[in-house]
């Protein structure tokens, strides 16, 4: 028994599971499920797909080199039954699957690292631009002086004038 | 083949498609090229039957056999049955000559055939190795890749001879 890794999107293929193409030279196509298969048949290339790790990985979405990967190479000899090595190997898998889980999501992180300050940023400058479209420029202001409008009346003068 | 003949039809059809929709507005033509595309690359995968045009993997010196009876099952042989054939097509100085009837072996089948595990497997054309009455290959060598389910039907000297396994 042996886990496969689906051509398209690199998920693993259960026993059970997916459709195995062979084509004239001899290679092997291993599809998970009808959805890649189906996306294979329409001559699309993986690596345009956004959802496939193909892709992923190759616009740095995912972590693409790391010392956890290594435990996962492909091994041809078969090794012979020894009910420690098993045991051992199960529980290696555990840790391995955590700590790769661990670094991947740091990964994640160092990815989304500026983004709320961007947003507020662009949100900010938003808001100054466009605050013109819900609020008229000046209702907001509350200025209590302007409203009052002192007209000073010149008596003194209209005086002069009927003297004279 | 089958796929070189599949893609020869694809552009003869794409070109066909934008001369019809070319009067036509833009947003109608991608849904009429993608049903087309969908058409072209998902044939209907059947069984192998009587006027099923095979090609011959070995060297027996026939190219295009053409099945004249499914030995075992009603609808039709599938990968690993034998068949008997009518070569179509042969190659000048071969041991088999054109119009005569043969049996043989379906080593490629675009069927999918399920495995004992749950898996499927699939091939990219309908391929036949030329074999005599007791079950032994006419030809001395097997072109292509084979499947491992030859080796239940109990044709070992076929697997022996072939290039790769499946």
């Amino acid at each position: 028994m042996r886990l496969e890794k689906c051509w398209f999107c690199s998920s693993t293929v259960y026993p059970g599971h997916g459709i195995q193409f062979v084509r004239n030279d001899a290679k092997i196509f291993r599809f998970c499920r009808s959805k890649c298969h189906k996306n294979f048949k329409m001559k699309r290339n993986p690596r345009k797909v956004k959802w496939t790790k193909a892709y992923r990985r190759l616009h740095g979405k995912d972590m693409t080199q790391d010392a956890t990967f290594e435990f996962e190479r492909k091994r041809n000899r078969p090794e012979r039954y020894d009910r420690n090595l098993t045991e051992n190997t199960l529980k290696a898998i555990k840790t391995i699957d955590k700590v790769r889980s661990r670094r991947e999501e740091t990964h994640h992180k160092n990815r989304m690292k500026g983004k709320v300050a961007k947003e507020r940023k662009e949100a900010r400058k938003e808001h100054d631009q466009q605050l013109h479209m819900l609020i008229a420029p000046g209702a907001m202001v509350k200025d209590t002086s302007a409203a009052k409008v002192t007209v000073k009346v010149q008596h003194e003068s209209d005086e002069n004038r009927m003297e004279e | 083949m089958a796929t070189n003949s599949a893609s020869n039809l694809f552009h003869v059809g794409r070109s066909l498609l934008r001369g019809l929709s070319s009067s036509s507005s833009g947003m109608l033509r991608s849904p009429q090229e993608t049903t087309f595309n969908s058409f072209l690359a998902q044939q209907v995968r059947t069984f192998i039957q009587m006027r099923t045009n095979l090609k011959v993997v070995d060297n027996s010196g026939a190219k295009r056999v053409m099945c004249i009876q499914a030995l075992k099952g009603k609808k039709g042989a599938r990968l690993g049955d034998t068949i008997v054939a009518s070569v179509k097509e042969a190659q000048p100085g071969g041991k088999v000559k054109k119009g005569q009837v043969v049996c043989g072996v379906v080593v490629r089948a675009a069927m999918p055939k399920g495995c004992s595990d749950g898996s499927e497997v699939k091939f990219d054309d309908n391929s036949v190795v030329l074999v005599n009455k007791q079950g032994e290959p006419i030809g001395t060598r097997v072109f292509g890749p084979v499947p491992h389910e030859l080796r239940k039907k109990k044709h070992v000297k076929i697997l022996s001879l072939a290039q790769h396994m499946a």
